[in-house]
């Protein structure tokens, strides 16, 4: 039996699955296949990949003051 | 200071300073499980930055960030004498953030979450097009980007938040993870691609309006 086309839903569940983990399986095979011609498919993943950017870069600094409570609080200011 | 000395002057090979650097932090947390004051203060310095992040990207919320960092500080303190280097200390760390931060939500309780279905195909369903090209998500100081990303996080459970933050945004491994959430491996990734999926259609749909 000829075996079926991965869809491009199956794609993006993959991608959403197994970014960041090993790529070397033949289930990820198919998938890189199918980005390489799917533009759609190409721009999701694209888009997975800038989510979770923009997350990584949205960080907030400790305040001096809150720095000072933390240390006096835990009897360790100087 | 030891950690700079060995970190900046000497050049090493990326593999070698974590281990130098690794030596040198079991050698200050031994210090301060013995009572050395010194070492202690050394050790919430070095952590404090990443616990108030963490907790912060957690809760969303600047002044539960601190509380959060004061307690969990205070619980390292408390039983910093039972970690028995069998894991990371940032770990440990995040063990405790985390424990924090759902006991907090809990707490809250009044906000209600997205849930998912077994069946998560609705995930996948294009209802938006943005233009992903526009998104000014090189701008970390652009503030509509930065309420869009609020937004769309608190919309999670903490559940499903800390599964994402801990493995996608402080990078921790899908081991690690686990660990610090006390879930099995198959969980992790459920959790994970949902939470994906979940916060690139939220910003998607904002994005297209």
């Amino acid at each position: 039996m000829k075996k079926e086309k991965i869809t491009c839903k199956e794609v993006m569940k993959h991608v959403c699955e197994s970014l960041g983990e090993n790529l070397n399986d033949e289930k990820c095979q198919e998938v890189r296949n199918h980005l390489d011609s799917c533009p759609h498919c190409r721009e999701y993943f694209k888009s997975v990949e800038i989510t979770i950017e923009c997350y990584r870069k949205y960080n907030v600094e400790v305040p001096e003051e809150a720095h000072g409570r933390l240390m006096k609080m835990l009897g360790l200011e100087q | 200071m030891i950690r700079n000395r060995t970190s900046n002057s000497l050049n090493l090979k990326p593999k070698l300073l974590k281990i130098i650097l690794l030596m040198e932090e079991t050698e200050l947390i031994q210090k301060a499980q013995s009572g050395d004051k010194q070492a202690l203060a050394e050790l919430v310095k070095k952590y404090e930055q990443t616990i108030y992040n963490f907790a912060f990207k957690i809760c969303r919320d600047k002044n539960y960030a601190e509380h959060i960092m004061q307690e969990t500080f205070y619980s390292m303190v408390k039983s910093l004498h039972q970690f028995d280097h069998n894991s990371k200390l940032s770990t440990w760390l995040y063990r405790i953030v985390a424990n924090h931060c759902l006991m907090m939500a809990r707490k809250a309780k009044s906000r209600s979450f997205v849930s998912f279905d077994d069946d998560d195909e609705n995930l996948f369903e294009e209802k938006y097009a943005a233009d992903w090209n526009s998104i000014p998500y090189k701008d970390t100081e652009n503030k509509e980007l930065k309420r869009i990303l609020d937004m769309a996080i608190q919309n999670l459970s903490p559940d499903y938040r800390m599964v994402f933050l801990l493995r996608d945004v402080e990078g921790l491994s899908t081991e690690e993870t686990a660990q610090v959430t006390e879930l099995s491996i198959p969980a992790v990734k459920s959790r994970l691609h949902r939470a994906r999926a979940f916060l690139r259609e939220e910003i998607n749909k904002a994005f297209s309006r």
